[in-house]
């Protein structure tokens, strides 16, 4: 019952046409697949755990006006303050605020004096109540203690001798035993930090960093010209308890500025570029898919007003009009598959050069096969239309036009 | 083998209804050849269209083959179409794309035929018609009346009990219409049914009978009164 090959004989005479609606098949599965590939890695990247209880934490900073300010104790004050607070569940004080986008790094060794094959992490100098503070989890070893955190000034020196890690770090400098009661050396010195607790995540200050959940923690404040807090609350206080916590730190000390931000919404800007990727290639794959499926639905219309009368006589040869929009159907899938397959060779060749200049995620096989899959869907339904009418051209065609 | 009994046809645009046929009786036998003549616009085609269950009737009966045939679903008439009735145009409307084997093979397709059949009667019926020798042409490679003949080939094919030509020599050099008149008279003392419209007098009387058909109705007096007859039976 399949007439492929008077259909392809048919085709061949009318192959421009239908190379070009072949030829725009391919180039939109090549770009869609592979931004589609592109768009699924931003959107996995952003919906990576943080490690913290993102959506009730804030972060607070302050710059006193004056110089000399007792930078140690208003650190100590509002800290108290913020954390008597009904609500709050911790406050603890941090050099840099996590996914904010600013934060160090710095290169850890495992012997001492080493000066090559440092490991490099996120690095915060924080307090014992960090890990209450962003909800971390502490999956091994122990907290800080109280007698453990030092306050120095700007140009002291004081090497912690205790560091909580993140697990990742912990398992990428100790891979096959545990980081618990193993040396650190910071910057290639002779003073050992003891690894004293391993945290389950933490993905630190740059969320897009190749290293990003690299982190390391030491109970250290140094006075500075500013200094930040995390906050973290109850569910559903977060933003009550942050503008009582600007109120009454402006209270307790006006003398300085302050600034308060949620965590979310810091890792929002963080994802800025991505999220316009996203939604820039998510409109590309969009309106190259609805070109495409135009150009067949168009294309088939014509070719079907260009065969009318053929219809017709087929019609009164004895064809049924499910033989009629079968023909059409088929005819486009022999079309949309030859294009899908030029596509898929496009796709790979594409993909390759993404992913060695612009070190791009790889086109996994399955996703193009998925893509092809649904291009050819899209096809098939853009025929579907053009497909009926052909159907319901009438036999008596054949005779009455000439 | 036809029998067509108070057949109307009308067509209704926005403005205007057109009476294509009114009251149309009339009766083919088997093995018959019959010719119809009229002036334009007199419902020729539209007799020849209900004939070959190209157009529905818009009131009346017609029984083909004995069976009563305008209730029937557009599927069956497609499957009747290919089956029992070979239709010859004016334009050929021979498939531009398709090679003459190919288009022989079209309704030979929609029949369901596997290929070694398919194949031994295009071979049979374009012998028939003395263009074997054309098979892998295509339709443009030929002159209008070979165009013709792959057309009855086509129609020959499927072996029908019934052809069905509407001006089939409209379009052709009277050496060349002669020509395809014969072929038809062959085919016809071979025993299909034959009813051609044709506008050429000459051709009209070499049928077995020559039936008028003037503004919808059929005029030529012996066979108003077969059907006369056919009714009272
Ligand atoms: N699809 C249609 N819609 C409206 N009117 C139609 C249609 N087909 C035919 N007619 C009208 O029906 C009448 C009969 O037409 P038909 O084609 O049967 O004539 P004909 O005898 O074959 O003429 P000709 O010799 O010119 O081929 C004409 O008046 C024609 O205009
Ligand atoms: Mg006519």
């Amino acid at each position: 019952m399949l007439e492929l090959k008077p259909m392809l004989s048919a085709l061949w005479r009318n192959k421009v046409a239908a190379l070009l609606i072949a030829l725009q098949l391919a180039l939109t599965l090549a770009i869609v697949s592979n931004a589609t590939v592109i768009v699924m890695e931003r959107i996995d990247k952003m919906a990576r755990p943080t490690g913290m209880d993102l959506e009730n934490i804030f972060s607070v900073t302050f710059k006193p006006v004056d110089n000399n300010y007792d930078m140690a104790g208003a650190m100590q004050a509002d800290l108290d303050l913020i954390r008597s607070l009904p609500g709050v569940i911790d406050a603890s004080v941090t050099h840099q605020i996590p996914l904010s986008g600013s934060g160090s790094a710095s290169g850890y060794y495992t012997e001492p004096n080493q000066v090559v094959g440092s490991f490099t992490a996120n690095y915060y100098q924080t307090d014992p109540h960090f890990i209450e503070a962003l909800g971390l989890n502490l999956v091994e070893g122990r907290n800080f203690l109280d007698n453990e955190m030092y306050t120095i000034g700007q140009n002291d020196r004081h090497n912690p001798a205790v560091v909580i890690v993140t697990k990742r770090f912990a398992e990428r400098v100790f891979p096959d035993e545990s980081a618990v009661g193993k040396f650190l050396y910071a910057g290639a010195d002779d003073h050992p930090t003891q690894i004293i607790g391993v945290i389950e995540r933490h993905l630190g200050a740059w969320p897009g960093w190749s290293l990003g959940g690299n982190a390391v923690f030491v109970p250290l404040f140094v006075t500075n010209k500013q200094a930040h807090y995390v906050v973290r609350t109850e569910s559903g206080q977060r933003d009550a308890l942050l503008k009582q916590v600007e109120a009454q730190l402006a209270e307790r000390d006006p003398e300085r500025v302050i600034k308060l931000a949620t965590l979310s919404e810091q890792l929002a800007e963080s994802y800025v570029g991505d999220n316009l990727m996203v939604k820039v290639l998510t409109v590309v794959i969009a309106l190259l898919t609805l070109i495409v499926a135009l150009g067949i639905v168009g294309l088939t219309f014509f070719w079907i007003n260009q065969r009318t009368k053929q219809i017709g006589v087929r019609r009164a040869l004895g064809a049924t009009r499910a033989n009629i929009s079968r023909y059409f159907l088929v005819e486009n899938s022999m079309i949309a598959g030859s294009g899908l397959l030029l596509g898929a060779a496009g796709a790979t060749t594409i993909n390759e050069i993404l992913v060695r200049d612009l070190s791009q995620p790889v086109l996994p096989l399955s996703l193009l096969f998925l893509c092809a899959l649904l291009l050819l869907s899209v096809s098939l339904v853009a025929a579907l239309s053009p497909a009926m009418r052909a159907a319901n051209i009438s036999p008596a065609v054949a005779t009455r036009s000439v | 083998m036809l029998n067509m009994h108070n057949i109307r046809k009308s067509y209704r645009t926005d403005t205007v209804e057109t009476h294509a046929l009114r009251d149309f009786s009339l009766s083919v036998d088997e093995g018959e050849f019959v010719s119809v003549t009229g002036p334009s616009g007199s419902g020729k085609t539209t007799f020849l269209n209900i004939a070959g269950l190209l157009e529905t009737p818009t009131g009346g009966e017609y029984h083909l083959d004995g069976q009563e045939v305008s209730g029937l679903s557009d599927r069956e008439r497609s499957r009747l179409r290919n089956e029992k009735i070979g239709f010859i145009f004016q334009g050929f409307n021979l498939i531009p794309d398709l090679n003459l084997f190919d288009n022989i093979d079209v309704p030979l397709r929609y029949r369901g035929f596997d290929s070694k059949e398919r194949k031994r009667r295009i071979e049979k019926s374009l012998e028939q018609v003395g263009l074997s020798a054309r098979v892998k042409h295509l339709p443009a490679q030929l002159s209008g009346g070979q165009q013709q003949r792959v057309a009855i080939a086509r129609a020959l094919a499927g072996e029908p009990r019934f052809l069905l030509a509407d001006e089939p020599t409209g379009n052709l050099d009277s050496l060349m219409a002669r020509q395809v008149m014969e072929l038809l008279e062959l085919i016809n003392q071979a025993g299909t049914t034959i009813v051609m419209v044709t506008h050429d007098p000459d051709l009209a009387r070499r049928a077995h009978r020559n039936i008028q058909i003037v503004d919808g109705q059929v005029s030529d007096l012996r066979n108003t009164i077969g059907a006369e007859e056919a009714a009272v039976a």
